[in-house]
């Protein structure tokens, strides 16, 4: 196998699953969380506490939470950084005034499930628990040069039961340092 | 005056490494990879903010360094912002990372991406390696196994 067909086989294999019925994550006292999908539209996002590209997105992952959750959106913000703990999570939920929880995805199981390869990185899932999209909340880091609100459109058309926008994109962003495991 | 020296020399080091770092926007990037035809080509994505970008990279221009007389050459393209390009040039010197050395300029980041490489996420650090026809002959997303990296090398050149 080449190592180009090999690393597409990876990605296929992270690749986001068709249908998510529940996420199951720890809040940040260690006690196990579980958020079932089904009936509602719930979007989640991999987030981190040191990528500065996360951290850039901070104050827009408020607005949009402030401007969708009374709409009727689910947020689930996962942290699934090996290298940030818990209690990491929590200092900086505080330390930027998040008005949502942050969970813990220890052992990056949702990570490796949902196919998350970097922060911030977000992945939508419609009424009928289907992935309906996977990439980058806008199109541009610094926020004064954003043109395509990926996200808040794709938000605003599931809640409408309007044809999405778009429901692939791309970004740059920090990879998640994910668990070593043993072969 | 003698006291001002080695920070006057570091200095003019830093202006010209920033000098240095060009723009690179995606018909750039084609032109680049166009015109290493003949040699093998490696170009490293990284990041100021990336840390396993910062970390893998000595041991990257120390491992090119060995093969730039067989014919590779070696490209970093740094995903910062303009207004990071001193600390992008800073690290660059460093590291002595040899140029040449970019700067992002995309026109769209998520175009750009699929360009390098569609299976690319956008996730840091990325490395691709052109064979000498400029054929992409291998991608390495993540951080680079540089012992897979060097039996590539080996094997192109």
């Amino acid at each position: 196998m080449t190592a180009i067909a090999a690393f597409a086989t990876a990605l296929f294999l992270l690749g986001a699953p068709g249908k998510v019925e529940s996420i199951k994550a720890t809040d940040l006292d260690g006690k196990p969380v579980e958020v079932q999908t089904s009936g509602k539209v719930t979007a989640v996002i991999f987030i981190s506490t040191q990528c500065p590209i996360s951290n850039d997105y901070n104050e827009r992952m408020k607005a949009l939470y402030n401007e969708f959750s009374p709409r009727g959106v689910q947020f689930v913000f996962l942290n699934a950084n090996s290298t940030e703990s818990s209690a990491d999570a929590a200092a900086h939920a505080r330390k930027n005034g998040f008005p949502f929880h942050v969970l813990k995805d220890a052992n990056n199981v949702e990570a490796d499930r949902f196919g998350a390869e970097f922060t911030p990185h977000v992945f939508v899932i419609g009424e009928n628990s289907e992935v309906i999209y996977r990439g980058a909340i806008d199109d541009s880091r610094p926020a004064d040069k954003v043109t395509k609100t990926y996200l808040k459109d794709v938000l605003g058309a599931a809640l409408a039961g309007k044809p999405l926008p778009v429901t692939e994109t791309k970004a740059f962003g920090c990879t998640i340092k994910r668990v070593k495991k043993s072969t | 005056m003698k006291q001002l020296l080695p920070v006057l020399l570091a200095l003019a080091a830093g202006l010209a490494s920033a000098a240095n770092l060009k723009p690179i926007d995606e018909s750039g990037y084609s032109r680049l990879v166009a015109s290493s035809r003949g040699k093998v080509l490696v170009v490293n994505f990284w990041a100021t903010w990336c840390a396993p970008c910062r970390k893998e990279m000595p041991d990257l221009v120390a491992l090119v360094g060995k093969y730039r007389a067989k014919g590779l050459e070696f490209v970093t393209v740094a995903i910062d912002e303009e207004r990071d390009r001193k600390a992008v040039a800073e690290f660059l010197d460093r590291t002595k990372a040899p140029p040449p050395t970019f700067i992002k300029n995309f026109k769209s980041d998520e175009k750009f991406i699929s360009q390098v490489d569609p299976r690319w996420s956008g996730g840091l650090p990325f490395t691709v390696v052109y064979d000498r026809a400029g054929r992409k002959a291998h991608v390495f997303p993540g951080e680079v196994n540089l012992k897979q990296l060097e039996a590539v090398l080996k094997k192109l050149l």
